[in-house]
């Protein structure tokens, strides 16, 4: 059988090399020999070298391939609702989707190694962005950014300057940047509950203790605090204990306190420990949602819209909120759902209460990679695309339909179909929801608040009277603690991640596994320790520093 | 069946050298040797995979330009704080999945072969596989509808019968996640695995069953003595198969069940813990370490069983 | 034939024990398929059990909003039928090879069949292999790779050593050739195996929706699953913005009649239906006394 295995060699030999050739190549040579599907854009040379004139937007076509690198995204096929035929027909304009299929880890992987990247990807700011960029596969944007009016317009010096990568240069064009607060986070209350009660004083945790209390008492299967998926209220109350003390510190994403100068320890840090002191006790006496670490969302969802809640804490709690607010008042005009100012423990001044957060740098990014023949013209479409009249049209469709000329701010004049044709209205914006890929929320919130003041009170959208009268008010800027997770396969990655896991389970076991409020401290004093011997010291520097860098690109 | 009767004539061929006798059995080697080229090309080339555990593998920089390191991931991994817990549950896991699960769906079919009504017997065969089809995601959801706190129908219904006074909080309670899992586990997959032991089932000699009652044997002695004996072969090679699966303690059942963090110490099985540390935050070598440690054993375990089931007649090999 | 009281109390202890098994599978999926005719905002209600309470065909519309879908069906259902024919055929005769005991080199091949069940070099190899043999965005892509399934393999020869030694003797006698009797003998004898494993097979291929969506980006190519996959997973985009950003959520959520249950139950019955109807002709193959016949002859 000696012949079978020296061939068994040879072949595994040849498969090596095979292979070896390919991975060899991936690192990125490849870009320039190898174009990314579907790119077969306008004539290579002919817009980058002209470079004193730009891109014209319209007048030289456009094709570009687009990849959304998220599991759940699926980019539509371009050019089949209102919005991207206009942009198709009037901008010459075609992006080609690459999907991820479920898949976009591997999916990504697969593009890495064989060096066949999209020309643009759409992603999470971060470690990922960093390495795309380190091994020199970006394109930065600096030459163009004069060029083009509109991000350096909506975006601001601050906000792009937080964009930069180690190397001084931007390659991130950012998603739902903003240069003022807004969020949903926050407490939703039940209306009819609250008022059959007698609307009682609910400003301080003693306040919402007492209420959860007669509520438990009068209605027995009511839910007197949920919580949401993941006891994700929690975190929210956490900001109650102090001021000027977003729930983002104690929070998974986070993991550390700022105190001074330096970043510390979640478990030692006194209001993290006072929530969750009051969260066991609560839990205990059965005025918390029993479920808290387990229920699926649509369980949530289910006892919000049925109105089986008095109060609900959540990151976002107006989408439930909304929702319930609508059917609830459809079978009983004085049931409904409310937001109320933020909870606070006596003593505090209730104006620095900031239950939510938001970061300048908006959500996520979009990179162009070196696989685009002319990525200055995919810049320039980028930014049409967050610029007012890009905005307009993937919001609300192309003019003369929900909207007809803008004012002198640029904010678009809608029609009456506008309000008379919800439905008609939803459903373009549902197909052109998954194109939203720069939203410019400063531009976007100010048509819509200049839209509903325009409206009588009774007429206004129930999420974006809320989002006004409190919600945006008490967020809190924390764009200084941005980029502070390091590479997952990074030393300080590694240590993060057992962390992440100290913490879950212990924020679980002080919250349904204790027995007293003694206890719950127990739990935290050993997660503490255990947190130590897993090396969080080493990853608190690390995040002081990346966060005093960040400070320093704030203010120079 | 005697089997070493009916291949009694094969010392025949062991006369002349290996390539004549190689030669002379043409016919059956092309039943095999094609597939085995197949099996070479689409699972044994891209097997230089395993390697990368013994690497600090890159995507950028390809199999050949990521740098060698030895044992350092598997060391990693054994000297995790929880690798021993991780260990402990997988075993546990699969283990009772194999003590209840393995049983289950024979059990089934053999209760299935004593139904005489047709259209009963194929409409419970139909619904048994159902639920086979439903994804985790669904089924999590109606277990843990099922198993709330509020309102949750077990729960109800426990109080209802005066049992229980106030709500059981089972899925987030340590003691009870394993029998949850292992219970969801064999009601998702008894219609479909019991259709392989139906098709075995199909095959015995209806004449066996006519002489055993006209011995007087009566249904049980029958279901004991003729139907299970005949397969045997069956259930001893899927038996192999699933010792050699023993550290495959489960994945999305898990991941979806046990989502409250304070079961850990109870749920985190092999797959789950590589899942989080490994593959979320793209440690590929570190995965696949622990990937190919699983191998290892598995073979092991494999070879064990098979080496068992050698004196029943039944190995694989 | 008479029962005794002692088989009497023992059937219908199983007829009992059939029926409870028959409801707690039968429940959970009817309820999916209640679900899935009742409109989205009424389920999140609750209460909805045996019956819809607001019927509706909308969950339905929007799953088939994309026209494409058609195409994965046609696709689902050439690629279901290929590849579980080309696989069995190909499978049940490595099988048959390998249940003769003078085969040089069986215990060899056998051994490098199973380590390749525990063993796998990952992906990415396979994918850089994959678009080596220039299977990339074809059709085969989804049939190749699997074309010997060693699980197959090992029932089928399992299966194939348990038929009567005495018809491989007579038929040699009568000069039949391996192959012969393979596909005369051990192949007709062999009806519930194939059923089970061709069942199997297809269930596989109907359900795959990863290979594809690894190994196919001409959308006009994907069968059925990867695309209701991607229908459903941009419908659970919502839920998953909320968590990341709340001012993106805020700006991209929408409002649906249709809800992130209603519509994955209803993507599960377009996913599933066909597939589940192949069982009840599966059936046919699980009679008893078929080899008995033949040996007769």
């Amino acid at each position: 059988m000696a012949f079978r295995k020296r061939a068994l060699h040879l072949a595994l030999a040849a498969a090596l090399t095979g292979t070896a050739a390919l991975t060899g190549c991936a690192k990125n040579e490849g870009s320039s020999s190898s174009p990314s599907p579907g790119s077969s854009a306008p004539p290579a040379s002919s817009a980058s070298e002209e470079a004193g004139a730009g891109f014209a937007l319209g007048e030289q076509p456009l094709e570009f391939s687009f990849y959304g690198h998220y599991d759940w995204y699926t980019m539509p096929p371009w050019g089949e609702d209102l919005a991207t035929k206009w942009i198709k027909e009037n901008k010459k304009v075609n992006v080609v989707p690459v999907s991820s299929g479920g898949n976009a880890k591997q999916k990504m992987s697969t593009m890495i190694v064989s060096g066949e990247l999209p020309d643009v990807i759409w992603m999470e700011r971060g470690a990922d962005v960093e390495k795309l960029r380190s091994e020199g596969m970006l394109v930065p944007f600096d030459d163009y950014l004069d060029k083009y009016p509109n991000l350096k317009k909506w975006a601001g010096e601050s906000t792009l300057d937080m964009l930069r990568s180690p190397d001084g240069k931007i390659y991130q064009f950012p998603n739902w940047y903003t240069t003022q607060p807004n969020g949903n986070s926050g407490y939703l209350v039940n209306k009819k509950i609250y008022e059959e009660l007698g609307s009682p004083s609910l400003e301080t945790t003693d306040d919402l203790y007492a209420y959860l209390r007669q509520v438990k008492e009068s209605y027995p299967d009511v839910v007197p605090f949920e919580v949401g998926q993941g006891a994700e209220g929690i975190d929210i109350l956490t900001s109650a204990f102090a001021e000027n003390r977003p729930y983002l510190y104690s929070s998974l994403h986070m993991l550390a306190v700022p105190s001074g100068d330096r970043l510390t320890s979640v478990f030692a840090d006194p209001v993290f420990r006072e929530t969750l002191q009051l969260a066991n006790k609560l839990y205990r006496e059965k005025l918390m949602t029993q479920d808290a670490f387990t229920q699926k969302l649509e369980q949530v969802e289910q006892k919000v819209v049925t109105g089986k809640i008095a109060v609900y804490a959540a990151s976002s709690p107006t989408e439930f909120g909304s929702k319930g607010n609508a059917a609830l008042s459809s079978e009983d005009p004085s049931a409904g759902y409310i937001i109320v100012w933020p909870i606070h423990k006596a003593g505090l001044d209730r104006n620095k209460i900031f239950p939510g957060d938001y970061k300048q740098l908006g959500w996520n990014v979009s990179v162009i990679t070196k696989a685009a023949k002319d990525p200055e013209a995919i810049f320039a479409f980028l930014d049409w695309f967050t610029g007012p009249e890009g905005q307009r049209t993937i919001m609300w469709g192309p003019e003369g339909l929900y909207w007809e000329g803008t004012d002198d701010e640029e904010a678009p004049l809608f029609t009456d179909k506008f309000t008379s044709d919800p439905q008609g209205r939803d459903e373009l914006m549902n197909s052109t929801v998954n194109f939203q890929w720069n939203g410019n929320t400063v531009y976007v919130d100010r048509s819509k608040t200049k839209f509903e003041s325009t409206l009588p009170p009774e007429k206004r959208n129930w999420e974006t009277r809320w989002q006004t009268e409190i919600t945006w008010k008490t967020q809190y800027n924390t764009t200084e603690f941005v980029n502070l997770a390091p590479a997952g396969d990074s030393d300080e990655g590694i240590i993060s991640q057992s962390v992440i896991e100290i913490y879950e389970k212990a924020k679980a076991k002080a919250v349904i596994g204790a027995k007293s409020e003694d206890e719950v401290l127990a739990v935290l004093d050993q997660a503490e320790k255990d947190a130590q011997k897993a090396g969080y010291d080493r990853l608190l520097e690390y995040k002081t520093n990346k966060w005093r860098d960040n400070l320093k690109m704030l203010n120079p | 069946m005697d089997i070493s009767g009916r291949r009694k004539n094969e010392t025949a061929y062991a006369k002349p050298g290996p390539a004549r006798r190689f030669l002379k059995q043409w016919d059956i080697q092309l039943m095999a040797l094609p597939a085995m080229l197949f099996v070479f090309v689409f699972s044994y080339i891209p097997m230089y995979g395993v390697l990368t555990a013994f690497q600090d593998y890159s995507l950028f920089r390809g199999f050949l330009g990521s740098p060698w390191v030895g044992f350092k991931h598997f060391e990693a991994f054994f000297h995790a704080p929880v690798f021993w817990d991780v260990m402990r549950n997988t075993l546990v896991i699969s283990s009772l999945k194999l003590l209840i699960g393995f049983p289950a769906p024979i059990l089934l079919a053999l209760m299935l072969n004593e139904v005489r009504s047709r259209i009963f017997k194929r409409t419970v065969q139909t619904i048994s596989y159902l639920p086979h089809f439903l994804s985790w995601v669904i089924v999590a959801g109606f277990v843990s509808s099922l198993l709330s706190t509020d309102n949750g129908s077990l729960n109800l219904l426990l109080q209802k019968l005066n049992w229980i006074e106030e709500p059981i909080n089972f899925l987030s309670m340590p003691e009870y996640f394993w029998s949850i899992l292992v219970a969801t586990g064999v009601w998702k997959e008894i219609g479909f695995a019991s259709i392989v032991y139906l098709a075995a089932i199909a095959g015995v000699d209806p004449h066996l069953y006519e002489a055993a009652s006209i011995d007087g044997a009566g249904k049980p002695r029958q279901m004991f003595s003729i139907t299970l004996p005949s397969i045997v072969p069956v259930v001893v090679v899927f038996l192999i198969l699933a010792i050699g699966n023993l550290l495959n303690a489960g994945f999305e059942d898990i991941l979806l069940l046990a989502s409250n963090p304070i079961l850990r110490d109870v749920s985190d099985v092999i797959d789950t813990y590589v899942y989080r540390i490994g593959i979320e935050n793209s440690r590929y070598s570190y995965a696949t370490a622990a990937g190919l440690f699983k191998a290892v054993i598995s073979v092991g375990l494999l070879a064990g069983a098979n080496y068992w089931a050698r004196r029943s007649g039944n190995s694989l090999w | 034939m008479k029962l005794s009281t002692g088989d009497r109390v023992f059937v219908a202890a199983i007829y009992i024990a059939l029926a409870i098994v028959g409801f707690t599978a039968f429940y959970p999926f009817w309820n999916a398929a209640v679900v899935s005719f009742n409109s989205g905002a009424d389920t999140l209600k609750g209460g909805i059990t045996f019956w819809p309470r607001a019927f509706t065909l909308e969950n339905y519309r929007v799953v088939f909003e994309d026209a494409r879908l058609i195409d994965g069906f046609v696709i689902s259902i050439l690629r279901t039928l290929v590849g579980t024919a080309c696989s069995i055929a190909a499978t049940a005769v490595f099988a048959y090879g390998m249940t003769k005991k003078e085969l040089i080199g069986r215990k060899a091949y056998m051994v490098a069949c199973i380590v390749t069940m525990y063993f796998s070099g990952g992906l990415i190899p396979s994918y850089l292999l994959i678009r080596e043999l220039g299977l990339m965005n074809s059709f085969w892509v989804m049939v190749v790779p699997g074309l010997i399934s060693v699980w197959n393999m090992i029932v089928f020869r399992t299966f194939f050593a348990g038929l009567p030694a005495g018809l491989e003797e007579s038929a040699k006698i009568d000069g039949c050739s391996n192959w012969g009797i393979l596909v005369r003998i051990v192949l007709p004898l062999s009806g519930p195996v194939l059923a089970t494993l061709s069942l199997f097979t297809a269930v596989y291929h109907w359900n795959d929706w990863f290979a594809p969506s690894i190994y196919i980006t001409n959308a006009d190519l994907l069968p059925i699953q990867t695309k209701l996959q991607q229908i459903l997973n941009s419908n659970i985009m919502h839920e998953q913005l909320a968590q990341m950003d709340s001012s993106a959520s805020s700006h991209m959520g929408r409002m649906r009649s249709v809800t992130t249950k209603s519509l994955s139950m209803a993507t599960m019955m377009v996913a599933t239906v066909p597939i589940l109807c192949v069982y009840p002709f599966v059936q046919k193959y699980f009679v008893k006394g078929v080899l008995i016949g033949s040996l007769k002859e």
